[in-house]
This record gives C-alpha cells, sequence and structure tokens, in this order.
C-alpha cells in the first residue's frame, strides 16, 4: 500500500469513528436529553401548585416495592390507551413521576398496573393479600410475602405496613389535587388539538374496577340469572372471604376487620346487592366487581339470597314493640336514620356507611350479635352498658320491622 | 480463555435454574414463601442478570482470547490482565452480584438490576476488556479490519458508553425522564454489547469452518454501521403510547422499522456465505452459527412488528415480548454463545470433546427454543386480546395458565441441552475437536504427525 492510500484509509477510520460515536451521541440526544428537556418542561407546567410528596414511611415502602420486584409483574404506567384507560384510570402524567429515583415502569403486566392503587383498596385487604395471595384470590399467582409479617396477616411487621402506604400513595397526588390540579394540568398541557393528549383529561383519574365508592348508582340487574355460573363465580370470588356457605368464615375472615358479613344471617334485597357488587363497601375489604358484566352480578345476588335459611323468628312479647321504638329513636337514628334507611346526620362522616335496615335484615340472634359486641373494625359500638336486655331485645326486632323487601325496588 | 468458558457454562446453568424457578413458581406460587431470597422477584432479576453477564459476558471472552490473536495478528494485551479481568468478572461482579440481588440489595432496572455498587465493578472490568481486547487491533494497523474485528472493538467501547444510560442516569433522573434513559439502554445491552459480539463471532465462525471467504465485505460493513447507526434509536419503543414526547417514540419505531431492513442485510450475506453447508452443516460449531443467523432474522422481523403501534398496544406488556427476548437471548445470542464456545474448543489441543454429547445438546435446544418461544407468543396474543376486550383481569391470568405449564415443560429439552454442551465441553478425549477438524479437511492429525515433525527437529539441530 502507498504512502498516500495509507493516509486515506487512516483518515476514513478516523471519520468513521468519529461518526461511530456521533450516532450514539445522537441517540442519546434524540431519545435521552431532548425528552427529558420537553417532560421537565410539561412537569413544571402541568403539575399541582403544591403536588404531594412521599412521607418517610412510603419512601421505604417504595424501596421493598422495588427490592422484591414488584415492577416485573405490575406497571406503573398507565398508556395513551382506551383500554388502559378504562380499567385503570387517566394516563400518567410526566409530573406524577417527578419522585420516581428510579422510574418504576415497568414493562411486564402479569398482575394489574397499580398507578392508581391510592384509595382502591383498603389496608387489610392489602395485608391479607400480602400475608397469603390465594386467601383472597384464589387465582392469583402472586408470591405471598410472609417475611414482612410476625407469622400472620394482622401482625404486619413495620415493613408491610410501609409497602402498604406506598401502595396506596400511586396515583394520590394527582386525586388529591382534585379539580383544581386537573383544570391547571389541562391549562399548561399544550395539547393544543392533540388527540392523544387530550385523551390524558378525558375519563377519571382512578378509573380503577375494584375501587369502592360510596353512593354510585349501581346498573339495574337483570332478573333472570344464571344460577350455576353464580355458584361458580361465587366460589371463585367471594368464598374466600364470606365462606362457602355464607356464613362470613372463609380462609382470610379472620385477617379482615370489619369481617366479612355473615350472608346467611341476613335478608338482602336485590337492590341492596346490586349496589355492595358495583360499588364495594367502602371502609371495608370488600371491593367492588366492576369487572363482571350485570349478568354475572345478578347471579351471585341470587347465590347470596339462597343462603338464608328464612326461619320464622321468635315473636317480639307484646310489651316491647313501644319499647323498640323507643330505643330506636333514642340511640340510633343519629347514624340509621329516621326510617333506618342508613342516612342519619352521622351517616356521611363515618368510615363505614351504617346498615340500611330497608335494603338488609339481619337475623334477630345477628341482630343481638351486633347489639351487643359493636362491629369491630365499624363506628358501631356495644350497647350493653347502656341497655338493658329488654331494650336490646326490643330495638333487634324494631330494625328487623324496618325491611321493605324487593317491593321497594 | 479455558476459565471464561468453565464459567459461561456454570454461571449459565445457574442463571437457567432461576428462570426455571421463576417459571415454576408461577404455577406453584406458593413455594418458596417462607424464603424471601427465593422469591419470585429476586430470582427473576437474578436469571437475566446472570445470562447477560455470567454465561454471554464469559462466552464473548472466552472467544475474544481466540478471536483476537486470529484476527489482528498479535496476541491480547497482558494474560495477567486477563486473570484480573477474569477475577473482576466473576468474583466481584457477577458472583456478589447474585448474592446481593436475592439479599435484597438490587436495583428495580431491568437489564440493570445488579446494585450500584456492582455496576461500578462492571464498569471496571469492561474497561479492562477494552484495554485487553482493543488494542492488538490497533498495533497491527488498521489495513485489514475483517468485519468481526469491527464489531469487536464497536461492541466493548460502546458497551462502555451504553451501559452508565441504562444504570446510572436514572437514578438522578426521575420518572418518566428517566424511563427514557432506561429504554436507551435496555435496548443497547442487546444492541451493543449481545448483537456485535454475537454477530462478530458468526461472521468469524462461517469462513473458518467453511473455509471460504464471506459473500460480500461490502454488505458487511453496510450492515455493521447501519446496526451501530439505527440499534441505539430504538430504546423509546419499549415505552409506546407513554408520556414521552410522540416524536421520540414515533422515531424509534421508524429506527425499529430499518433495523429490520439492516438485519435482512446482515442476514443474507451470512446465509449466502454459508451457502454450500446446508442449513444443518456438520461442522457443530457452525451449524449453531447458521441456527444463530437463522433466530437473528426471526427475533428482528418480529421486533420490527412488534414496535409497530398497532400490534404493540395488544402485545405490549404481555408473555409474547418474554418470548421475544428469549429467542433474542435464548435464541440468537446463546447459539451464537455456543458456536464461539464449541469452535474455539475444536480448536485447543488439550481441550476435552465429546462431539456426541454437543449434537445432542444442539437438537435439544433447538426444540426447547422453538417450543418455548412459539407459546409464549401465543399467551401474548391470548393475553393481549382480553385485556383489550375488558374482561375480568383474573381471566388473563387464567388464560396464561396452559401456556405457562408449556413454557416450563421446555425447560426440560433446554436445561437437558445445556447439560449436554457442558458434557460435550469437559468429557471426551483431549484433543478430539481438533481432531474432528482435521479429519473434515482431509489432514493428518497432529499426534500423527507430531513424531515426523520431531524427527525433522532433531536433525535441524
Amino acid at each position: 500500500m502507498t504512502r498516500g492510500a495509507g493516509r486515506a484509509l487512516r483518515m476514513s477510520y478516523l471519520v468513521a469513528s468519529v461518526a461511530g460515536v456521533g450516532f450514539f451521541v445522537m441517540s442519546v440526544a434524540l431519545l435521552g436529553v431532548w425528552p427529558k428537556r420537553v417532560l421537565e418542561a410539561e412537569t413544571r407546567a402541568m403539575a399541582p401548585e403544591h403536588p404531594l410528596g412521599l412521607s418517610v414511611s412510603e419512601l421505604r415502602g417504595r424501596a421493598i416495592y422495588g427490592r422484591e420486584g414488584c415492577g416485573y409483574c405490575h406497571t406503573q404506567q398507565i398508556r395513551y390507551l382506551h383500554a388502559d384507560m378504562a380499567r385503570f384510570g387517566a394516563p400518567t402524567l410526566a409530573w406524577e413521576t417527578r419522585l420516581d429515583y428510579p422510574h418504576l415502569w415497568g414493562t411486564r403486566r402479569i398482575g394489574p398496573d397499580l398507578s392508581r392503587e391510592a384509595q382502591t383498596r383498603s389496608a387489610d385487604w392489602h395485608f391479607a393479600h400480602l400475608f397469603s395471595p390465594r386467601a383472597i384470590v384464589p387465582e392469583s399467582v402472586m408470591p405471598a410475602y410472609k417475611g414482612l409479617f410476625e407469622g400472620a396477616a394482622t401482625e404486619p411487621r413495620q415493613e408491610a405496613r410501609d409497602l402498604v402506604a406506598y401502595l396506596d400513595s400511586l396515583g394520590h397526588a394527582r386525586e388529591i389535587a382534585g379539580p383544581e390540579g386537573e383544570a391547571r394540568a389541562r391549562a399548561g398541557c399544550e395539547c393544543g388539538d392533540d388527540e392523544m393528549a387530550q385523551m390524558a383529561f378525558a375519563g377519571p383519574v382512578n378509573a380503577h374496577p375494584a375501587r369502592a365508592r360510596r353512593g354510585d348508582a349501581a346498573p339495574a340487574l337483570p332478573a333472570t340469572v344464571n344460577l350455576a355460573a353464580g355458584q361458580v363465580l361465587y366460589a371463585d370470588h367471594c368464598a374466600t372471604c364470606h365462606g362457602a356457605s355464607g356464613a362470613g368464615d372463609g380462609v382470610a375472615a379472620a385477617m379482615l376487620l370489619p369481617r366479612p358479613s355473615n350472608l346467611a344471617e341476613h335478608d338482602y334485597t336485590v337492590e341492596r346487592l346490586a349496589d355492595a357488587l358495583w360499588n364495594g363497601v367502602a371502609g371495608t375489604a370488600m371491593p367492588a366487581w366492576r369487572e363482571y358484566s350485570p349478568h354475572d352480578l345478578a347471579a351471585i345476588a341470587q347465590v347470596v339470597r339462597g343462603f338464608r335459611s328464612g326461619g320464622v323468628e321468635a315473636p317480639l312479647p307484646e310489651g316491647l314493640v313501644a319499647l323498640g321504638e323507643r330505643v330506636y329513636a333514642a340511640n340510633c337514628v343519629q347514624c340509621h336514620g329516621e326510617r333506618g334507611a342508613g342516612n342519619g346526620p352521622a351517616a356521611a362522616e363515618l368510615k363505614v356507611a351504617p346498615t340500611n335496615f330497608q335494603r338488609q335484615r339481619p337475623s334477630l340472634a345477628e341482630g343481638l350479635r351486633a347489639l351487643r359486641n359493636g362491629v369491630d373494625g365499624t363506628p358501631m359500638a356495644p350497647w350493653t352498658t347502656r341497655l338493658n336486655e329488654a331494650e336490646l331485645l326490643a330495638a333487634a326486632h324494631y330494625v328487623r320491622g324496618l325491611y321493605a323487601g324487593d317491593a321497594a325496588r | 480463555m479455558h476459565a471464561h468458558g468453565v464459567a459461561a457454562i456454570v454461571t449459565l446453568l445457574l442463571s437457567v435454574t432461576f428462570g426455571i424457578i421463576v417459571s415454576l413458581e408461577l404455577l406453584y406460587p406458593d413455594w418458596g414463601a417462607n424464603a424471601a431470597w427465593l422469591s419470585w422477584g429476586r430470582l427473576r432479576y437474578a436469571h437475566t442478570q446472570g445470562i447477560m453477564f455470567g454465561w454471554l459476558g464469559n462466552a464473548f471472552f472466552a472467544f475474544l482470547y481466540h478471536a483476537v490473536p486470529v484476527l489482528s495478528g498479535r496476541p491480547v494485551t497482558s494474560a495477567r490482565l486477563g486473570r484480573w479481568m477474569f477475577g473482576l468478572w466473576n468474583f466481584a461482579a457477577v458472583g456478589p452480584g447474585w448474592v446481593l440481588l436475592l439479599a435484597g440489595f438490587s436495583q428495580p432496572l431491568e437489564w440493570a438490576e445488579f446494585p450500584l455498587a456492582i455496576d461500578a465493578v462492571v464498569v471496571v472490568a469492561l474497561v479492562l476488556a477494552v484495554v485487553q481486547f482493543v488494542p492488538p487491533f490497533f498495533s497491527r494497523g488498521l489495513e485489514h479490519l475483517y468485519v468481526s474485528s469491527w464489531y469487536i472493538i464497536g461492541g466493548l467501547i460502546f458497551t462502555l458508553f451504553a451501559y452508565p444510560m441504562g444504570n446510572f442516569v436514572p437514578e438522578l433522573v426521575p420518572g418518566a425522564s428517566g424511563a427514557a434513559f432506561s429504554g436507551l439502554w435496555i435496548h443497547d445491552a442487546v444492541g451493543l454489547f449481545v448483537t456485535p459480539l454475537a454477530l462478530a463471532i458468526i461472521y468469524f465462525v462461517i469462513p473458518a469452518a467453511t473455509r471460504r471467504p464471506i459473500y460480500s465485505h461490502f454488505l458487511s460493513m453496510l450492515g455493521f454501521w447501519l446496526l451501530f447507526f439505527l440499534y441505539p434509536l430504538n430504546g423509546t419503543h419499549h415505552y409506546v403510547f407513554s408520556v414521552i414526547p410522540m416524536s421520540a417514540q414515533v422515531g424509534a419505531i421508524t429506527a425499529s422499522v430499518l433495523l429490520g431492513v439492516d438485519v435482512i442485510i446482515v442476514v443474507t450475506n451470512l446465509l449466502l456465505s454459508l451457502r454450500g453447508s446446508g442449513l444443518f452443516p456438520r461442522d457443530i460449531g457452525l451449524r449453531f452459527a447458521a441456527m444463530s443467523t437463522v433466530f437473528y432474522l426471526i427475533v428482528s422481523m418480529q421486533g420490527s412488528v412488534q414496535a409497530l403501534m398497532s400490534v404493540n398496544q395488544t402485545v405490549h406488556f404481555s408473555d409474547w415480548v418474554i418470548g421475544h427476548s428469549h429467542l433474542a437471548m435464548l435464541g440468537f445470542a446463546t447459539f451464537a454463545g455456543a458456536a464461539g464456545l464449541t469452535h474455539v474448543w475444536q480448536r485447543i489441543p488439550t481441550a476435552r470433546y465429546n462431539a456426541r454429547a454437543l449434537n445432542h445438546g444442539y437438537w435439544l435446544l433447538v426444540v426447547g427454543v422453538v417450543l418455548m418461544v412459539t407459546d409464549l407468543t401465543a399467551a401474548g396474543l391470548v393475553e393481549g386480546r382480553l385485556w383489550q376486550s375488558g374482561a375480568p383481569w383474573l381471566d388473563s391470568v387464567r388464560a396464561a395458565r396452559p401456556y405457562w405449564i408449556i413454557r416450563s415443560l421446555s425447560a426440560i429439552p433446554l436445561a437437558g441441552g445445556f447439560i449436554a454442551i457442558l458434557v460435550g465441553l469437559v468429557t471426551g478425549p483431549k484433543g478430539a475437536g481438533l481432531a474432528s477438524v482435521e479429519a473434515s479437511v482431509g489432514l493428518e492429525p497432529v499426534a500423527a504427525i507430531a513424531p515426523r515433525l520431531a524427527v525433522v527437529a532433531t536433525e535441524a539441530s
């Protein structure tokens, strides 16, 4: 090779090497640095005025989430796709991830996305589920994290508490920012006529189908049901807590407070069951079952109504009828309401909604149990210190008389 | 070199064991519930890091100790440096990395799960690898740089650049921005570390084993430059429909499609170089290289398709992607690694070599990979459809179960294949590999020539 050709070759290698490095630098610039600048600008423009941060406990929980590889089955990124939004809620905005060092977006979903997990499930549901996932969801493939507990779901160690605190923070900042936050984000968004960018504000922030809500109108359940299908659904999804025969004695029952209802000891109107299935029971571990069709829910409701043996209760002694009304009026109306519809003046303030006796009739034994022991995990306190036996008996009878039955539909 | 080869297989078997346990834990989720270090998430971390650094890293280095002197005509920089590198890589990075992951010290970032302390060791070891393998090319002069040499130099140097993007930057840049950088490394780990070194092996083994030059040096160079141009621009396709600017997403998707074009160029060149040897050549090293080439084509076509928005919205987050990554790492890269190891083993006069076991290993692996990838691809389509249909979440878990059973069953041929390869490389007569190569070209075995050479040597003195 001549000298000149050698020099030309060296020169071309030099050019090639510079180009190679240049390509790489370009990729970092175009797909790393530039998006970072855009996202930082978006964060500044769209974040609420004082966005919620993470507490020390939530940060510790975040580390546990990372350590255990939770992100390899649960994403924390809702995409700008209707299927994602319908299932989980509003697409993840840049500002919502501003504290994620490092990010936990994930690229695989074996379990559902957790971006909007805040206020979706109760803490004891999470504890029971982390301790023994299949005690709650029989077909779950999630590993059990028994190491976070002192041998029982009701004995969470600090690690479990931190992790649940973290889960309950996911999506909270956006929700707590409220309509003002959404308005600010929308104003800051250079959405223009970009349909995809506008999707971030198209639906509810948290659309999680299992999230318990209070007072949403439940769909009317169809009258004809497939009982066999209902029995399968009940066994798959309800029996772990409420027990195979509805006695509130499923494997998970002891892990939850308040305890799962004893379905065999209550008469329920269809409306009441539709409400509980569609909205869940806020303040308890009972989630909503909105992923399931009204047909499925109707079938489940039918199964639940079948648990009640419907025996005839001993009649109330004649002299106590007026007493029941007096006791109820003096002690119960504040929460359960004048007509027992669970709409007393204090009802809205309570963590768990008071029972609506028009739609749900406890057996006498169940009513007395609640009056004597209270209902642990709810504001219902024991009444034995304030009411004597006759008064308790009268009150238990009285609330039964408030039941309106299905005619109220 | 020998040490790296053995370390490669040992870490491979451990990583595969992690993978098998992880797949079984999806079927028997209560298994190992009382031991945190056996839990799914931690073993999953150990599985992928072990495959990339333990198996592929060691296999590549073993190959480079053979290939770099051959390609450059110069020895590697230093044997002592090599011992340091080996020690650092295996006893300061992979080994302790695994222990730390299982003990709960990790970084929840894909392909970057080793904790930061280990990341630092990896960077040092990568620098040593550059020092060890790159200077020989320069000391010889660069007039006749073969494509494998380009890939070796490019792969080693650019891995060093890309590694921090996924391992360090997301610790400093939060959330969505961090994910953008993370995406760069997720793709570059495969694109700038695994692919160039795997292609270096294939481009090396084919002409060495067929004793014919490659079909076109021009196409080999075109493929090389397109690869280094396009691969790094793919990163954001891991986050399609995310809040990362749409232009970055679209750019990455376009690059992903163009990458398919590049792979067609590379694979055409490789297959044309193989012509006359058939798709299943007699030589085992060459046969691994040929199958690796085929897997490379399929996985890249699949990659181009799954980056498209309409496909991505269905298959993203599903088992389809798990199938894709196994086709890349277990199909393409592992077969290239096995090609490199077998080829090198055949050329070490003192190495044991058992052709029968290697032959069985090859076929078991082919069956395992095809079964697993087909199964997971189908599973992904089923999951994706169920998610889009709005069916209850559990339906998708329930529907995946039969596919997960088949996936776990595919571990039987795969594990059997890897054990057979280990057997093939540590049993059998010493020098049997060399003898087989000599026989295939009609040479007399060294053992027969040696006494005559000895006579010549004595006479000369």
